[in-house]
């Protein structure tokens, strides 16, 4: 079936079909994002003075994108433009600068700035007390290294605290901004906000402590089931261990010990864990959350302490805390707050937008795109039009969202 | 060539998408050096923010998407204004039950005697709501129900072209 209107106007609606069609899909895009703003500005008007943590988005870089797609807008128009004078090199050339753009694009959301926000955490404690000796024991973790030693001290440690807090709920310092620190500082509700260098994980000991003959599993079973999980896999070891109990393994980590806990569980075993001591581990771990610190193995924690640096600190602001002290821990990932909530939906779509786009150019440079070049002109440079639209619409939603999010 | 422009020609089209080009990064960079050079309430931050992003948007709209020369583009022009009428109208609702942006609550009560919202605001807030529905049922109706027109009835012999520099 032949499509009617892909070069001419139709006459009643004096566009081609396609571009009319853009356009109703545009007006159905404004209203999906229109969606998504309104309820970040409600958001936004909703919070409570010290609450909306904006001042932790990197304006440079934000700044650095919009020219980006800026750019990409450009170029892609300039490739229509290069069309319509009959130029395939040309349109080509824009192309690929538009495609560059849109990945570029791409790579430092994707590979910048949401991963290090994945590893960047806010820590907060049990009560203001504890709050108040980490300083003093931040001090004495850092003299005791004789680095700054003279330079640091339990103040300074608290200044940077208070630097990162004002910055960024309030960007500037003033009253109200002093007060909602003292108030933060005082009840505990502070967070302290960095990254995790080091931590202490636990070496688990998985101990066998019965098994139930009537839990309708067979001896062979069972003892095959046990075989999977023991480290030397003899089958001489499973029947003793099955009958007498004892120790399947000694020192192992976390997701071993899960694993045998569960297989073993369902093949009739009672299985015991416990912390038979706890290795540091030196690294910046992805998307903690509260669990993964203080949960429960046989009366201790799965990590016992991490070892916290203190954002625009300088390596001065180093603290131990320990898992008891900590009531909540979360990396800047979307269950973080309200404001990463949205940031992360609003920015995902769009970047979900530019990277449909990049398929779409990618399509329209291939020989299989380019084929209806070859069969008709004009409607090839009617479907890089229509693209084109799409990509301004793109373009159109980042310039307003770089001064929501990144300014507001 | 195609189509419903009365559009400059392509060199003098290019040469206006490098203007625009220009607009766009110098808005950015205006942005930019406001949000770290002054220290602005966020009310006026916002304003200024956005009135920044619109003119950048209408340059995108008006000359990237060459909308200025697609006029023909009337129904849609239309359906947008009403769909910005319609989010402004909501947005306004929704503040308004929050209770204190925007705080008019006073300037109510002096012009009116009363706290309460006068009903005529629900009412033709409500009617927006239904006209954008229906202007694009009407539009979509109208469309699908025309049989498509013969070939030679070509609309654009009915428009002189005007001259655009």
């Amino acid at each position: 079936m032949e499509i009617p209107y892909t070069v001419k106007p139709r006459p009643d609606t004096g566009l081609y079909n396609a571009k009319l069609g853009i356009w109703l899909f545009l007006a159905s895009e404004v209203m999906l994002f229109g969606a998504l703003f309104s309820s970040y500005v409600l958001l936004r008007v909703g919070a409570e003075p010290g609450t909306w943590s904006m001042g932790l988005m990197d304006l440079l870089v934000g700044a650095g994108n919009t020219m980006v797609l800026i750019a990409s807008s450009m170029f892609v128009v300039l490739a229509w433009a290069e069309l319509k004078q009959g130029n395939l090199a040309g349109y080509k050339k824009w192309k690929w600068a538009t495609i560059a753009c849109a990945v570029l694009f791409l790579f430092v959301k994707w590979g910048y700035e949401w991963p290090s926000k994945f590893k960047h955490y806010d820590v907060w404690l049990n009560n203001a007390t504890v709050l108040q000796e980490k300083f003093d024991e931040g001090y004495h973790e850092v003299a005791s290294h004789g680095e700054h030693g003279d330079a640091a001290h339990g103040a300074d440690v608290e200044k940077y605290v208070k630097k990162i807090y004002t910055t960024r709920f309030f960007k500037e310092e003033s009253k109200d901004s002093q007060l909602a620190f003292d108030d933060a500082w005082r009840n505990g509700t502070l967070a302290l906000s960095g990254h995790i260098n080091a931590y202490e994980e636990a070496q688990i000991d998985v101990r066998i402590t019965g098994w139930k003959a009537d839990a309708g599993v067979s001896e062979d079973a069972a003892d095959e089931a046990l075989v999977k999980q023991l480290a030397k896999q003899d089958t001489e070891d499973a029947a003793g261990l099955r009958l007498n109990g004892g120790y399947l393994r000694e020192k192992t980590d976390y997701d071993t010990a899960k694993r045998a806990e569960y297989a073993l569980g369902q093949a009739g075993f009672t299985v015991a864990l416990s912390v038979a001591g706890y290795k540091r581990v030196e690294a910046h771990p992805w998307m903690w959350r509260t669990k993964r610190v203080t949960e429960d193995i046989g009366g201790k924690p799965r990590v016992s302490s991490i070892v916290f640096e203190l954002d625009d600190s300088h390596h001065k602001g180093i603290i131990t805390l320990n898992a008891g002290d900590i009531k909540r821990l979360s990396a800047y990932e979307p269950k973080h707050s309200t404001f990463f909530g949205i940031y992360y939906t609003i920015t995902g779509l769009h970047a979900a937008h530019v990277f449909g786009g990049i398929l779409i150019m990618l399509y329209n440079m291939l020989p299989i795109g380019l084929g209806l070049w070859h069969r008709d002109r004009e409607q090839f440079t009617n479907r890089i039009e229509s693209f084109g639209l799409f990509w301004h619409f793109v373009d159109l939603v980042w310039i307003f969202l770089f001064p929501i999010l990144y300014i507001l | 060539m195609s189509d419903s422009h009365d559009s400059p020609t392509i060199p003098n089209l290019i040469k206006k998408f490098y203007f625009v080009g220009g607009v766009l990064v110098i808005g950015t960079i205006i942005t930019f050096v406001i949000d770290i050079m002054f220290a602005l309430p966020l009310a006026l931050a916002a304003v200024l923010g956005l009135l920044i992003a619109l003119v950048k948007a209408s340059f995108v709209v008006a000359i990237f998407m060459h909308y200025k020369w697609d006029k023909k583009l009337i129904w849609i022009t239309w359906t947008m204004v009403l769909t910005f009428f319609f989010f402004a109208g909501m947005m306004g609702l929704i503040m308004w039950a929050e209770g204190d942006v925007p705080k008019l609550d006073s300037a109510l009560a002096i012009s009116t005697g009363t706290n309460e919202m006068p009903t005529i605001w629900i009412i033709l807030a409500s009617l927006l709501g239904v006209a954008l529905p229906a202007s694009f049922t009407v539009f979509t109706v109208k469309m699908l129900s025309q049989p498509a027109p013969v070939e030679a009835a070509a609309p654009k012999a009915r428009r002189t072209a005007k001259k655009k520099s």
